[in-house]
């Protein structure tokens, strides 16, 4: 059910862009290849550099002590709070007034590196904390060093972790459409778009939209064949709290300046813009700031229930019925995430319209099936390592099945759920395309009113919002500590 | 239905995992009811008392103006901002159960695209046909120009003479190279103004001015207009293509810095000069045709319209309004070409920039 919900509007958009009956040939058209390659090495670069950035970052945080490391864990968070596209129009504008050109795909490259690495951090300490710990103990205890330990032990534990958080980042950046557009630097995102509004031609668009979609299956795949690869059962996870290494020196200060410098910049680039435009600070739009942060909020709960909820019935089906079957559905059912949002928005129009859909039922069922993969993806990788013989011990204790997820998944699955559920509501506060095109008369919100001051070149009108959707981001992180601290 | 819900209670057991989402839940519903009172609010909308607005203008200043209009006609108008090639989309695909009354879109283009895909009614106004100019409006009265923008040189007089341009042509000349700087083909305003050379000066010295274009711009394309004149600015372009309300906004805003750029930014005005507009037409949806007609009426009058190109620093349909920065920059001679013509000639303008290398 929850599948078809997510399936429908995609299957019934590429129905329609294919049976459109327009003559036109299928191809790629002018700068179909370029914005292929321009996504291509866009994912390659960022995939490679977040990973490296954020499993360093996850394993000096997680594994080692060096001073402000617990508050540094928490900061890490922070760059999930700030968007793409606002990291873009904030450091070209910032730039502008220097002399600095910000562009191209060099820039591009780093500032999707920084707005997405946390989602790596997140997921591989999770991974380092709770399954590496008495294996590496262990290595520990055969004298084998930090830098060994992690590279035969650690990493290879957290590598589905990481791949999970890889693919997730990447997924952003298949999709990320302001920034790309602000930068330069020709995107398929951009290129379904245009193909599909501009030059009105659809089939066009669902080309490259496969061609989207089939860049995230391969992410998608390779995450779970990483995941295959290296299950392993652990519930070792709230045994101890301390690290494992203590870093001293020139090493403590190098972990501090890695673990410093992303979640900094992630907040002095808007930061420092904001301190040197402030006299540019419109005030005149500040009544209306209540309003849109009240629609931002309401939404992105909302979304976040709808979407938690979904993504646990699925993996717990998953794990009580291993059939094939359902295993393909339930990861088809993440495809959401990689169509382009504005792709999803028409094909969601299109399908609402004449079932007389309330525009914001339409909204939050796209907010669901877009993001239904970020809370999918923490989960499954949680519930894999947790292992069958729980079940089996709870069923075997008397327990129904009810039984088994109230009092033994959900309880074990807290820390995931968490992550999964601040990870949907951040991502809803700053989502653009879908609420842009779906949200009923008169019911703006931040994100929105973010962009469209920004598109038009209004960069001090778009400072309060933009705060805003700030502060909901570090609300959301900063709720989430005492589930990192307990772990 | 029932079945599907069925299963659904089946499956998903509410009462185990309230502990799990009791908070998120409790938003949902407490969302429902919320959602169920926009259904209902979507119902009332059928009322001929309101005029539903899709616009790609999004200016708090507009909304006043929306205020008078429902204090001079007891009409509500309920407001959509968007993106205008969404919002055509999006009109496109919700068809004739669409609610928009009025749209409301920038740039040539894609108004004739809208008018293309039939999203337009046609509607006869005696008001209409004597505010706006003719070659400012749709000959078959589907839309109607409400402001007037113009996309001038602007010139950094330490590096570059501004006597040297005098057309738009001259902006290919050999002595600019390395001095011009140009905003990307997406823009729908060099589109436009490609369009409009395309239409004076036919195929072939277009493509050849496009060339000169391409080779006189020697960095990376900008993708916004403002970071383009700080550029000029600060010398590190001499001259460049930009909406004359950019300038006007750098040069009214608060901020010294941007104002003492600004102010090292000349405007000359190529003779003729491009011109582009925001316009707005009768959706062919509507539901109440007469009330977003008056709507339109109301904005295109001398009056309110002076109010809606004040707004962002735009000339109003005819002359060129009292805005004291717009009248330090001078006045300038518009170009004949017809908004439909640029619209009809946008497709060739695009694919012949693409050709020359214009990214």
């Amino acid at each position: 059910m929850i599948c078809l919900l997510a399936l429908l509007p995609l299957l019934n958009l590429f129905r329609q862009a294919l049976l459109s009956g327009e003559a036109a040939p299928l191809a790629l058209g002018l700068n179909g290849a370029d914005q292929i390659r321009g996504t291509l090495v866009l994912v390659l670069g960022e995939g490679v550099s977040g990973a490296v950035l954020g499993t360093a970052i996850g394993w000096l945080t997680a594994m080692c002590r060096f001073p402000g490391r617990r508050w540094l864990r928490i900061a890490q968070l922070l760059p999930l709070a700030v968007p793409a596209y606002l990291l873009a129009a904030s450091l070209i504008d910032w730039g502008s007034y220097h002399g600095l050109r910000i562009h191209g795909i060099g820039w591009t490259i780093a500032l999707m590196t920084l707005a997405n690495y946390s989602y790596v951090v997140l997921l591989s300490t999770e991974s380092f904390g709770i399954s590496g710990r008495r294996l590496l103990e262990a290595s520990r205890s055969l004298g084998v060093g930090p830098w060994l330990s992690f590279f035969r032990v650690a990493l290879p534990i957290a590598l589905p972790a990481v791949g999970a958080g890889v693919a997730l980042s990447a997924m952003e950046v298949v999709n990320e459409l302001g920034a790309v557009r602000l930068l330069g630097v020709p995107s398929l995102s951009a290129g379904i778009l245009d193909r599909w509004q501009v030059d009105g031609d659809p089939r066009g668009a669902a080309l490259l939209s496969l061609v989207a979609l089939a860049i995230v299956g391969v992410l998608i795949a390779a995450e779970r064949q990483l995941r295959q690869r290296s299950r392993r059962w652990s519930l070792s996870g709230s045994s101890q709290q301390e690290p494992l290494w203590v870093l001293q020196g020139w090493r403590a200060g190098l972990a501090l300046l890695v673990c410093t410098v992303p979640p900094l910049a992630a907040l002095l680039i808007p930061g420092l813009w904001v301190l040197e435009g402030w006299q540019n600070l419109s005030t005149d739009a500040f009544g209306e700031l209540l309003p849109l942060a009240a629609r931002s909020l309401g939404l992105a709960l909302a979304a976040t229930g709808i979407t938690l909820a979904a993504a646990l019935l699925l993996a717990v089906v998953r794990r009580w019925c291993p059939r094939p079957a359902l295993q393909q559905l339930s990861f088809v059912a993440g495809l959401g995430y990689a169509v382009p949002g504005s792709v999803l928005a028409l094909g969601l129009v299109i399908l609402g319209g004449p079932l007389a859909l309330s525009p914001l039922l339409l909204l939050l069922w796209g907010y669901g099936d877009r993001f239904l993969a970020v809370s999918k993806q923490g989960l499954d990788a949680a519930f894999e390592r947790l292992p069958p013989s729980v079940d089996e011990a709870a069923i075997s204790l008397g327990q129904s099945w009810r039984g088994v997820l109230h009092r033994v998944h959900l309880p074990l699955l807290r820390g995931p759920l968490l992550v999964g559920g601040l990870l949907v509501f951040v991502d809803v506060v700053k989502e653009l395309p879908l609420t842009l095109s779906l949200r009923p008369f008169d019911f703006d919100t931040l994100a929105v009113r973010v962009f469209q001051y920004a598109s038009d070149e209004r960069v001090g009108a778009a400072m309060a919002p933009a705060l805003l959707i700030l502060l909901f981001g570090l609300i959301a992180a900063v709720a989430l500590i005492p589930s990192l601290e307990r772990r | 239905m029932a079945s599907i819900a069925a299963s659904m209670m089946k499956i998903w057991p509410f009462g185990t995992i309230r502990s799990l989402t009791l908070t998120t839940l409790g938003a949902s519903a407490l969302w429902a009811p919320m959602a169920m009172a926009q259904a209902a609010g979507a119902q009332a909308q059928s009322q001929p008392k309101e005029v539903n607005v899709y616009s790609g203008r999004h200016y708090n200043t507009d909304k006043v103006l929306y205020a008078e209009f429902t204090r001079r006609t007891g009409i509500r108008v309920n407001l959509l901002e968007g993106k205008d090639d969404e919002l055509i989309q999006r009109l496109k695909s919700e068809g004739s159960g669409s609610k928009a009354d009025l749209l409301v879109l920038v740039d040539a283009a894609r108004l004739v695209r809208a008018q293309q895909e039939n999203l337009f009614r046609p509607i006869s106004s005696r008001e209409l046909n004597k505010d706006v100019p003719a070659n400012l409006r749709d000959p078959g009265g589907r839309w109607y120009a409400l402001t007037r923008r113009a996309r001038p040189v602007m010139v950094n007089t330490t590096l570059v003479n501004p006597r040297l341009i005098r057309t738009y042509a001259d902006l290919a000349r050999p002595e600019l190279k390395g001095k011009l700087c140009l905003r990307n083909r997406a823009s729908v305003y060099n589109q436009s103004l490609v369009a409009d050379e395309l239409v004076r000066r036919g195929t072939q010295s277009t493509q050849l001015w496009l060339r000169g274009l391409v080779a006189n711009n020697q960095q990376p394309l900008f993708t916004s207009d403002t970071p383009m004149l700080r550029a000029v600015g600060q010398g590190q372009c001499g001259v460049t293509l930009a909406n004359q309300y950019y300038l006007a906004r750098l040069l009214q805003g608060d901020n010294s810095a941007d104002r003492a750029l600004a102010q090292k930014v000349r405007v000359v005005w190529p003779n003729p000069t491009h011109v582009n507009v925001t316009a707005g037409g009768v959706t062919r949806s509507s539901r109440n045709p007469d009330g977003a007609r008056r709507l339109l009426e109301f904005l295109a009058s001398p009056t309110s319209g002076e109010g809606y190109a004040e707004a962002n620093n735009e000339y109003p349909l005819r002359g060129w309004g009292n805005n004291p920065t717009l009248r330090s920059f001078g006045t300038f001679k518009a170009s004949p070409v017809s908004m439909e013509k640029l619209g009809q000639r946008n497709r060739e303008a695009v694919q012949l920039m693409t050709q020359a290398g214009w990214n």
